[in-house]
């Protein structure tokens, strides 16, 4: 129900953590009880990541247990 | 998603009115989950400063770049206010009770009735949420509590930053229960804590019985489950039973109650529930 709303939240995490650096691949994990649909999570992020460091970034979401919805780790590309 | 429910939408604005005055204020634009955008524009045009010497956050090499772990709930700002309203309620000694349930279950009328039945017992505050209008702080005020109106706008559920404006407001006094009725909706209140005790969510017999079913989150969540509309039961041929093993299906711990909020049978189960729980 809230995938915009917290996709707009993971990216301004990542945004605050990467300092500038370009973002390549964010993993996230969700479990079956943190009431997210993956599938909108994806269709949102290449929308709101647009425009910021984690512009064409790919999204990994692994499988976590109970209600786990963590941003576990990023990947940026190396510095210029 | 959000994209119909519009809670995310940066141009919508929350509202809280003080019933007692009729004042009105502006808490925020939008949605929790984007307060750091302002962050985020500035961060974007940042892009000079790469350097990551001295930084503490844990991170190794990758094939081309850094891999950076973070471990960070998505939920945490809000869940960091949540606590601190937990805290807050708990230092001064104010029962908390976050009402769930779809729009029209009864949660503004069986509070009206808990107010009228308690009014020389327990001091009782409400916090009612909706996307518009004051219509149902109005109700409770006229039913003798103090009441405070937030509206979400385009949001479909209260978030902790809300609950801390609206208790400033309100000014709970200690021994007394604070009820928040949350937006009418069976799904996005799940997500977000705002620092309850508890939450109890209210199913209604005209709803069907498979509910508990259909929003198992909602259910899980909640310690207590509410059957109301009881006096309709027999005018809808409510399944009591397979209700109640729907409920226990998703939380087998939950306490249930059947009541009406309306000719008050059952009623004196729930104050008595309110009252051990005020006392504990
Ligand atoms: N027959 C019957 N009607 C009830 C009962 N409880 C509530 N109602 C009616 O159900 C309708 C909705 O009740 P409300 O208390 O406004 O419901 P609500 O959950 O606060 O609704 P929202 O705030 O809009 O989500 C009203 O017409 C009430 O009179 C009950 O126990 N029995
Ligand atoms: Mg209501």
């Amino acid at each position: 129900m809230h995938e915009l709303g917290l996709t707009k939240n993971i990216i301004a995490i990542i945004t605050e953590h990467a300092k500038g650096c370009r973002v390549k691949r964010v993993s996230l994990s969700v479990g079956p009880q943190a009431c997210v649909e993956t599938r909108a999570l994806e269709f949102c992020f290449d929308i709101v990541a647009a425009g910021t460091v984690a512009e064409n970034a790919t999204l990994e979401i692994l499988p976590a247990s109970g209600d786990t919805f963590l941003i576990k780790e990023f990947e940026t590309e190396e510095a210029a | 998603m959000c994209g119909t429910c519009g809670c995310s939408d940066t141009a919508n604005a929350v509202k809280i009115t003080d019933l007692s005055t009729g004042a009105t204020q502006t808490v925020r634009e939008g949605s929790i989950l984007n307060a750091s955008r302002a962050e985020q524009d500035h961060h974007a045009h940042d892009e000079e400063h790469h350097h990551h010497e001295g930084d503490d956050q844990p991170h190794r090499h990758g094939p081309g770049g850094e891999i950076i772990s973070l471990e960070t709930a998505i939920l945490q700002k809000n869940d960091q206010i949540a606590e601190r309203n937990r805290g807050w309620f708990e230092g001064r000694g104010v029962l908390a009770l976050n009402l769930v349930s779809s729009p029209g279950a009864g949660k503004t009328t069986l509070l009206e009735a808990t107010i009228k039945a308690l009014e020389n017992d327990i001091k009782i505050s409400v916090i009612e949420g909706d996307q518009m209008t004051t219509n149902d702080a109005e109700r409770i005020r006229d039913a003798g509590a103090n009441a405070v109106q937030i509206n979400t706008g385009a949001g479909c559920h209260l978030e902790a930053d809300m609950i801390s404006d609206a208790v400033k407001t309100l000014d709970p006094v200690a021994g007394s229960v604070l009820f928040i009725e949350n937006v009418g909706n069976l799904v996005c209140p799940a997500m977000f804590d705002l620092g309850e005790r508890m939450k109890i969510a209210i199913i209604s017999t005209t709803e069907g019985e498979d509910k508990p079913l259909k929003y198992p989150h909602m259910f899980r969540a909640s310690e207590l489950v509410i059957i109301n509309k009881m006096d309709l039961a027999p005018h809808v041929d409510f399944d009591e039973k397979a209700c109640l093993e729907n409920i226990k299906s998703v939380n087998p711990n939950a306490d249930i109650l059947l009541l009406s909020a309306k000719s008050k049978d059952g009623i004196d189960q729930w104050l008595s529930y309110l009252k051990n729980q005020l006392s504990s």
